[in-house]
């Protein structure tokens, strides 16, 4: 499967991969799905879903609209089936989820952009618009 | 190698796809009460009209076939024989296995009071059967009392009042969810269903209830005394595990539940155990992951639980979303509080010697996940230079070579 590697040396905080996820999921929400944010010695993190091997947000999902994809591997969330429970936004160890600001019902997460690729494969805007080539798309091996 | 699962819920359904992922050849048998896959958690929204029978189901549409299971639906187990590896069902038919998991489930306890055992017009909030019945009840009855305010309590008045039915809340606790907030967060609920018409008594129970010459409820009596209307009763006061067809079988129990170890093996080597049927730690989560660790060791993959951390949860009741971590009333010279207050939003968090203990957030959830690995890690957070707020992933910040995160241990 393909994850996006960190390269905390490089970010320069500029929240330019913030700006882009907001932009390529403009039709469905005003947030973004990916955050930056700035550790004790000031120092920027990028906050991107790790799409895990074992899914926090999946296993505590009890509409199952949180799922795994198993040929992609890739963690996918339908809000039709969505309860707006958010045990979700609780159970990521790494804070990353939350819900859309305006109505408070559908959860912000990450789908490594598969909606921008005919064939469904990942294409993140964030990786594609990163000036400081930080964020990039990588093949990984899941156990 | 021939498994069984017992249940069709979080534990057993996480069973099977476990099995079926690590054995593909081996023959799964699931047996259930259920007729279908459905999540009991979202029940008030089938009551409410709002999900079809169709999207309570939580796993796939073909989940049969998808994991080449046979799936005896509709029937109960009443007996077990460890000694002949069988399970015996209530129509006298037994099935044999090699490795059982048992993910029975609980079932709605009705507490002792006085004549409410024998009345007709009394239901719990668990099953779908049960949501028929209140469907029913929304139609007829004009008094309904739903007995505790916890989160299966406030599930229901918020389906009833989907039909447009005003429920009575009756709650022993000074304030409703006692468990899950404090006095200030439960009062924005409070409030908020008072609003809606939602007569709510709180710091009392329910003495006895009378009845007719049919059995059926005409009145509650509370335990200060009040006389309070009524004509139907929900029962959401605690839930009681499935082990009864366990009695005489010699397999551990414990006056909660069935026992088993981390690794979801009970006290015979070839039966596993999972979910709510421990009576331990009745939630989704817990129930989910000890069904995936059990049928991982059934399946000779050996792999222990090690998430215990059951004081969780999250609610959206009437649209105000809120969060409780820990224990979120704990008082003590050691303990400190910190509470932030917008316009929107109500947060607290409670420390003690540098590590968060309980938290509860309400009107703002984003990014809260941290907060619970902080807990259950019981990570000093002292070395965070940053109001206790505003913390987040950033100052434990670990990437495996796969690119996941990870906590480092502390």
């Amino acid at each position: 499967m393909y994850r996006i590697k960190i390269d905390r040396s490089r970010c320069i905080g500029c929240l330019t991969c913030v700006t882009a996820c907001v932009v390529s999921h403009e039709t469905e929400s005003t947030d973004a799905r990916n955050r930056v944010v700035i550790d004790s010695e000031t120092r920027p993190a990028p906050i991107f879903c790790r799409h895990c091997e074992r899914p926090e947000c999946v296993y505590t999902c009890m509409t199952g609209a949180m799922k795994k994809n198993p040929q992609t591997g890739y963690v996918e969330y339908d809000k039709e089936q969505c309860a707006s429970c958010y045990m979700c936004i609780m159970s990521c160890p790494y804070g990353i989820l939350k819900y859309d600001s305006i109505r408070n019902v559908e959860i912000m997460k990450c789908n490594m952009c598969v909606h921008r690729t005919e064939d469904g494969s990942a294409n993140p805007m964030c990786v594609e618009k990163c000036p400081m080539q930080a964020i990039t798309l990588e093949e990984v091996r899941e156990s | 190698m021939k498994y069984v699962v017992l249940g069709s819920s979080a534990a057993g359904v996480n069973g099977v796809r476990e099995l079926r992922r690590l054995d593909a050849d081996s023959e799964i048998v699931l047996i259930s009460k259920d007729k279908e896959i459905y999540s009991r958690c979202i029940l008030h929204q089938y009551l409410g009209g709002k999900r079809t029978m169709e999207r309570l189901c939580f796993a796939e549409k073909d989940f049969e076939t998808l994991y080449g299971i046979t799936w005896f639906k509709e029937r109960s187990c009443t007996h077990l024989k460890p000694e002949e590896k069988e399970v015996v069902l209530e129509n006298g038919e037994t099935v044999s296995y090699d490795k059982l998991l048992i993910a029975t489930g609980s079932h709605t306890f009705v507490p002792p009071v006085k004549n409410l055992k024998e009345a007709k017009n009394v239901v719990g909030f668990r099953n779908i059967e049960d949501m028929e019945v209140l469907k029913d009840a929304a139609k007829h009855a004009k008094h309904i009392i739903v007995m505790g305010a916890g989160l299966v309590g406030l599930d229901c008045a918020s389906g009833f009042l989907e039909l447009g039915v005003k429920v009575t809340l009756v709650e022993m606790a000074g304030w409703l969810l006692s468990k899950q907030l404090d006095k200030r967060a439960a009062e924005a609920y409070q409030d908020a269903f008072a609003g809606r018409g939602v007569k709510q008594y709180y710091g009392v129970g329910i003495a006895e209830v009378t009845l007719d010459e049919e059995n059926r409820i005409t009145e509650a009596v509370l335990t200060d005394g009040t006389r309070l209307p009524c004509d139907f009763v929900v029962v959401t006061a605690g839930v009681r595990s499935n082990v009864e067809f366990l009695e005489g079988t010699g397999i551990e129990l414990s006056r909660f539940g069935l026992v088993y170890d981390e690794t979801g093996k009970t006290s015979d080597d070839n039966i596993y155990g999972a979910g709510d049927v421990s009576g331990s730690s009745p939630i989704w989560p817990v129930a989910v992951k000890e069904g995936i660790v059990a049928a991982s060791n059934m399946a000779g993959v050996p792999r222990k639980m090690t998430d215990f951390f059951a004081s969780k949860s999250t609610m959206n009741f009437l649209g105000i979303p809120s969060m409780s971590l820990g224990d979120v009333n704990l008082e003590g010279e050691d303990i400190e509080v910190e509470v932030k207050k917008t316009k929107d939003s109500y947060k607290k968090i409670l420390h003690k010697n540098g590590k968060i203990v309980g938290a509860v957030l309400q009107g703002d959830l984003a990014y809260g996940g941290i907060l619970q690995q902080l807990i259950a890690r019981k990570i000093d957070v002292r070395r965070v230079k940053k109001p206790i707020f505003d913390i987040d992933y950033s100052d434990f910040f670990h990437m495996k070579e796969n690119f996941e995160y990870y906590f480092e241990e502390e």
